[in-house]
C-alpha cells in the first residue's frame, strides 16, 4: 500500500492511495470523518441573554465554532482520569461577557487555555443593540464526528477511483469528445485525441466523451473508453482548521490499526488460538 | 444571523459574511466576491448568496 501526496498543507490534502481495496479506502474515509476527535463547545451556561436570539440558538451557534485542538493535551471524557466530571485534561472553558451595541464574534470568547482558542476570530455569534447584554460560560469537550457533526475535523473528505482513458486507433480526431468534456481534460494532438498533460486525475468518469464519440457515428464501439483502476484512489481531505490535515490522516490510520488489532485479539480469544 | 457553517459541507462561511455584504452593497458582482473569498463549492456559495439578514428587524422585539 502506498500513499503519494499531490498537495499537502494544514487545510487541504490531496493524495493517491494505491494497492488498497475499496473497503480499505472507505475505512480511511470513515475514520477521518467520524473517529478523529476534536474540541467543540458542548455545554453552555447562560447567565444573561437579552439578545434577539433564543438561548438554544446561541448554544447551537457556539457549538459549531471550530476550535484549535491539541490532541496531546486533551483526552475524551470517558478516558479521562477525572471520570468525565470535567477537568483541564478533558474540557476547555470559555467565558463571554459583552454589552451592546456590538456584534459578538468568536474573538469575544475568552478561552481558559489559549491553545484551545477558536480557529477563526471573526465568526459572528449575535448582533447586539444598545442595552442588550450577553454573559455566557461555555465548556468544550473532545468527542468524535460519530456523535455529532460539530466534532468532525473534516469538511470535504472523499475519494474516487483513479481514471484510465484509452483511445483506440479507430479515433478520427473529430474533436466531439473534446468539446463535450466538462473538465477540459482532452485535446486533439496530431490525428488523435489525447489526455492533456497532468489533467488525468481531474476526470470525473462521467463518460460524456464516450457518448459524444458514439454520437459522431463511429460505429457500435466508441473509440475513447473510460475505465477506473480498481485498486488506486484519489483522495481529497479538507480540514476545518481544528486539526492539520496530516494529523487527521495519522489519527485515522492509527484508529484503523487499533481496531484491526482488537479484532485479531478477539478472534484469537474466540478460537482459543493465542498467537497474539 | 448568517449560519456559522455551510449546511452541506460544514465549511465555516460566516467569516466571509461581513466582507461579502460590504462589497455587494458597493455593487460588485457576487461571483467575483465569492471567487476572491475562496468559496468554491456551490453549497457554500448559496449560503452567502441566498442569506437575508433579519436580526436588525428582530432586535426591537425582545
Amino acid at each position: 500500500m502506498e500513499i503519494e501526496f499531490a498537495s499537502l498543507d494544514d487545510s487541504l490534502a490531496r493524495f493517491t492511495l494505491s494497492g488498497a481495496s475499496t473497503a480499505f479506502a472507505n475505512a480511511i474515509r470513515r475514520a477521518m470523518i467520524g473517529e478523529v476527535p476534536t474540541l467543540a463547545i458542548e455545554d453552555v451556561r447562560i447567565y444573561d441573554n437579552t439578545s434577539a436570539l433564543f438561548d438554544e440558538m446561541l448554544a447551537h451557534r457556539l457549538g459549531l465554532i471550530p476550535i484549535k485542538t491539541d490532541l496531546a493535551t486533551y483526552t475524551t471524557q470517558d478516558k479521562c482520569s477525572c471520570g468525565g466530571a470535567g477537568c483541564p485534561g478533558c474540557t476547555s472553558t470559555y467565558t463571554l461577557s459583552v454589552e451592546g451595541p456590538k456584534t459578538v464574534t468568536s474573538s469575544d470568547l475568552i478561552p481558559q487555555d489559549p491553545n484551545a482558542a477558536p480557529v477563526y476570530e471573526n465568526i459572528p455569534i449575535v448582533k447586539l443593540t444598545k442595552g442588550q447584554k450577553l454573559v455566557i460560560e461555555a465548556r468544550a469537550i473532545l468527542n468524535t464526528g460519530r456523535t455529532h457533526a460539530k466534532w468532525q475535523p473534516t469538511l470535504v473528505c472523499g475519494y474516487k477511483n483513479y481514471p484510465v482513458i484509452t483511445v483506440s486507433d479507430a479515433c478520427d480526431a473529430c474533436g466531439n469528445c473534446v468539446d463535450e468534456c466538462p473538465r477540459d481534460i482532452l485535446e486533439v494532438k496530431g490525428k488523435q485525441v489525447v489526455v492533456a498533460d497532468g489533467k488525468l486525475p481531474e476526470c470525473s468518469l462521467c463518460r460524456l466523451c464516450e457518448r459524444a464519440c458514439l454520437a459522431s457515428g463511429i460505429g457500435d464501439e466508441p473509440a475513447i473508453k473510460i475505465s477506473a483502476e480498481k485498486d488506486r484512489f484519489i483522495f481529497v481531505v479538507e480540514s476545518d482548521g481544528s486539526l492539520p490535515a496530516k494529523e487527521i490522516m495519522n489519527r485515522a490510520l492509527t484508529y484503523i490499526r487499533e481496531q484491526a488489532d482488537e479484532l485479531e485479539k478477539q478472534l484469537g480469544e474466540l478460537s482459543g488460538d493465542d498467537r497474539k | 444571523m448568517i449560519p456559522v457553517r455551510c449546511f452541506t459541507c460544514g465549511k465555516p462561511i460566516s467569516t466571509a459574511w461581513e466582507e461579502y455584504k460590504a462589497r455587494r452593497e458597493k455593487g460588485e458582482d457576487p461571483k467575483k466576491i465569492l471567487d476572491d473569498l475562496n468559496i468554491s463549492r456551490y453549497c457554500c456559495r448559496r449560503m452567502l448568496l441566498t442569506h437575508k439578514e433579519i436580526i436588525d428587524e428582530l432586535n426591537p422585539y425582545q
